[in-house]
């Protein structure tokens, strides 16, 4: 069954990422936060009005390496659109998700296909993304509860970090998830994610801080699955432009097979 | 011999009474041949109907392929162990299988491709005539697909549609390819109906840049080989490799024909009670209608073991008698249940038990043990039902019998 969703995971996880992660508010400097705060940054960090930037995914699995080079659209937190730039074979392959709906165009046989609901929604196993990074509406501080677990230094690092518990009738995959920010300007720095029984599923680390216009965010993010502790994803963010006016057309079925 | 010409005239000293005996043990013979043979035959048709399909007897995998179908866990050297197999004369056919996206218009659903070798599914199995609509593939690759019924229904697919296929390939890239639908499956079973996509083997390794990857190897003598037999041949053949009877790869088909076994053998042993009970009730009531005669004998001097020794044989050719006319009406009703069968469509369509599909026509199965079985325990019930009252006879004082008969 692994493989079995790996393709629309690699596609869906790039969509997903867009959408999680373009725009990014600028954070101000100084200043405490309340936890409900910190996550609210961590949220609205990858979120925006409108995003366009391109990236580099490189994955490593047991049985082989790849590296993508892809360019992303996203509009709020509906609408993106993701294309393939490299390697060759896969040049011009793209995912539109709208809402709930996705579509792949697949330039090779010229399709479009619309991704089963059924593969929307299962977990991604095999890939080291699960739907959540996906379909990511919620926020942190709405269907969790949370609270300051930790505060002041560790590896270096003056941190906080935060550890929050899925509210009782919240739609969430995790057990608990641990947030942990840099202390001075609250960029995030990890997330790892436990699951129902609280084991460690998975860790995802921010890392090179860098500036995009008038933003900073961490340009890479790796996403390391507990179980397979030798593969991992890895996004490099190399341009971004952020709240810029994208044609309504941008988002569209037409605009998927270009 | 002067013996059995004795016991040969004896019997027909009294003609009815050896011709009722005589038809009662042969049509009793022939009842339990013919319902033996019906009981083998289903639970033979159930195992062949499931064997023959796709899963063969014995199949050949990677250690631990099937925990979780990985695309990498291939055999190494899958053309070495399919060459051996034919120069041992064992039917095989190799197969490989991945996961994957098919899309029929605005529909798509998950897949697990096969990849076939057309030819050895048309000669080695029953795959290719398991149509429910159209053709399987052709023994040419030619971008054509067959898919299992119900996938076919949840995609709206039909002959000739138009299927696209998304993959992730074994060197991480995305396949992706169109095929046209040549066939849709008969029923086969739950998953093999929700998740079946077959390919040509040639067009699998295309899509998965598999570079002709195979993972599986079925073997299907269709009961030519023994089962331990084949299993045995297997492991010398391919060493390294996890052998599977179709016993462990179909758990809840080997539960039920042991609870057929079972079955078979409760009611066979109701069966031979009754039979045995009819024919002893006729040898002893012509044992007993000759209890004066004995009593004669005895007063002319014959020995107690001679009076016994004669109604043996008497029983026992008057047995052999009547199993040549049993085996003779049994075999010819068997034959023809074997042939033409009991048709109980009326009773019922196409079904299946446990994901196995069966014919609505009851065939039986002609066996040595279906023949043989029944006719050694009627000569044997023959040769006791006789026996009782000879020594009843042959230890009474023979004024005492005469007088009382």
């Amino acid at each position: 069954m692994d493989l079995r969703k790996t393709i629309i995971a690699t596609l869906c996880v790039i969509a997903g990422l867009v959408l999680v992660f373009p725009s990014a508010q600028p954070v101000r400097c100084g200043g405490k936060l309340s936890p409900k705060e910190i996550l609210d940054r961590v949220d609205d960090l990858f979120r925006g009005i409108s995003s366009h930037g391109r990236m580099t995914m490189k994955i490593t699995t047991a049985h082989w390496k790849r590296s993508l080079t892809l360019e992303f659209w996203s509009e709020g937190k509906e609408k993106s659109l993701i294309r393939i730039l490299a390697p060759k074979k896969e040049k011009g392959t793209a995912t539109l998700r709208v809402g709930n709906d996705m579509w792949n165009y697949l330039p090779k046989v010229k399709r479009i296909i619309k991704l089963p609901s059924s593969m929307m929604s299962a977990s991604w196993m095999g890939s080291h993304f699960t739907n959540d990074d996906l379909v990511k509406e919620s926020r942190m501080a709405e269907d969790y509860t949370f609270e300051v677990t930790f505060e002041g230094e560790r590896e270096g690092h003056k941190i906080v970090e935060v550890t929050c518990h899925p509210k009782p009738d919240a739609a969430v995959v995790w057990g608990k998830v641990v947030v942990t920010v840099r202390r001075v300007d609250y960029l995030p720095l990890n997330c790892i994610y436990y699951d129902e029984d609280l084991y460690r599923a998975r860790t995802m680390i921010f890392s090179k801080i860098g500036r995009f216009g008038e933003r900073r965010l961490p340009t890479v993010m790796t996403v390391v699955p507990e179980d397979k502790p030798n593969e991992k994803t890895e996004v490099v963010y190399e341009e971004m432009t952020f709240d810029l006016d994208l044609p309504p057309q941008t988002f569209s079925l037409r605009s998927l097979q270009r | 011999m002067i013996i059995l010409r004795i016991a040969w005239r004896s019997l027909w000293r009294n003609p009815r009474r050896t011709l009722i005996t005589v038809a009662a043990i042969s049509l009793n013979a022939a009842i339990l041949i013919v319902s033996y043979s019906l009981m083998e035959g289903f639970k033979e048709h159930a195992v062949s109907n499931a064997t023959n399909l796709v899963v063969g007897e014995v199949q050949i995998h990677v250690p631990k392929y099937l925990v979780d179908r990985s695309l990498y866990k291939s055999m190494k050297d899958p053309k070495a162990i399919l060459s051996t197999l034919d120069r041992h004369d064992v039917p095989a056919a190799s197969r490989s299988y991945g996961y994957g996206l098919v899309a029929c218009e605005n529909k798509s659903a998950g897949a697990l491709f096969w990849g076939v070798d057309p030819t050895a599914e048309r000669n080695v199995f029953d795959l290719a005539k398991h149509m429910g609509e159209g053709t399987f593939i052709p023994n040419t690759p030619a971008k054509g697909i067959v898919l299992g019924k119900k996938l076919a229904r949840s995609l709206n697919a039909r002959i000739g549609s138009e299927i696209v296929v998304v993959v992730q390939a074994a060197d991480g890239s995305l396949g992706n390819e169109l095929y046209s639908v040549t066939g849709i499956l008969k029923a086969a079973g739950e998953s093999m109906d929700r998740t079946a996509a077959i390919l040509h083997q040639a067009d699998f390794s295309e899509l998965f840049v598999s570079g002709g990857r195979v993972h599986e190897i079925a073997l299907n003598s269709k009961g030519k080989l023994a089962l331990d037999e084949l299993a045995t041949l297997a492991s010398q053949v391919a060493p390294q490799a996890e052998v599977k009877t179709w016993r462990q790869l179909m758990p809840s088909l080997s539960d039920m024909v042991n609870m057929f076994d079972a079955g078979i053998w409760i009611f066979g042993i109701i069966f031979f009670l009754a039979a045995a009970l009819g024919v002893m009730n006729t040898m002893l009531m012509a044992t007993f209608e000759r209890m004066r005669e004995f009593g004669v004998l005895k007063a002319l001097g014959a020995t107690p073991w001679r009076i016994l020794r004669d109604v043996a044989v008497e029983a026992l050719v008057l047995g052999f008698v009547s199993a040549i006319i049993g085996t003779m009406l049994g075999l010819g009703v068997s034959y023809y249940l074997m042939k033409t069968g009991l048709d109980l469509s009326m009773f019922a369509g196409d079904y299946s038990i446990g994901g196995v599909a069966f014919d609505p026509v009851w065939r039986a199965t002609i066996r040595l043990k279906t023949v043989v079985t029944p006719v050694v325990v009627m000569w044997m019930v023959c040769l006791i039902a006789s026996i009782y009252p000879a020594t009843l006879a042959a230890r009474l004082n023979p004024v005492k019998t005469m007088v009382r008969v």
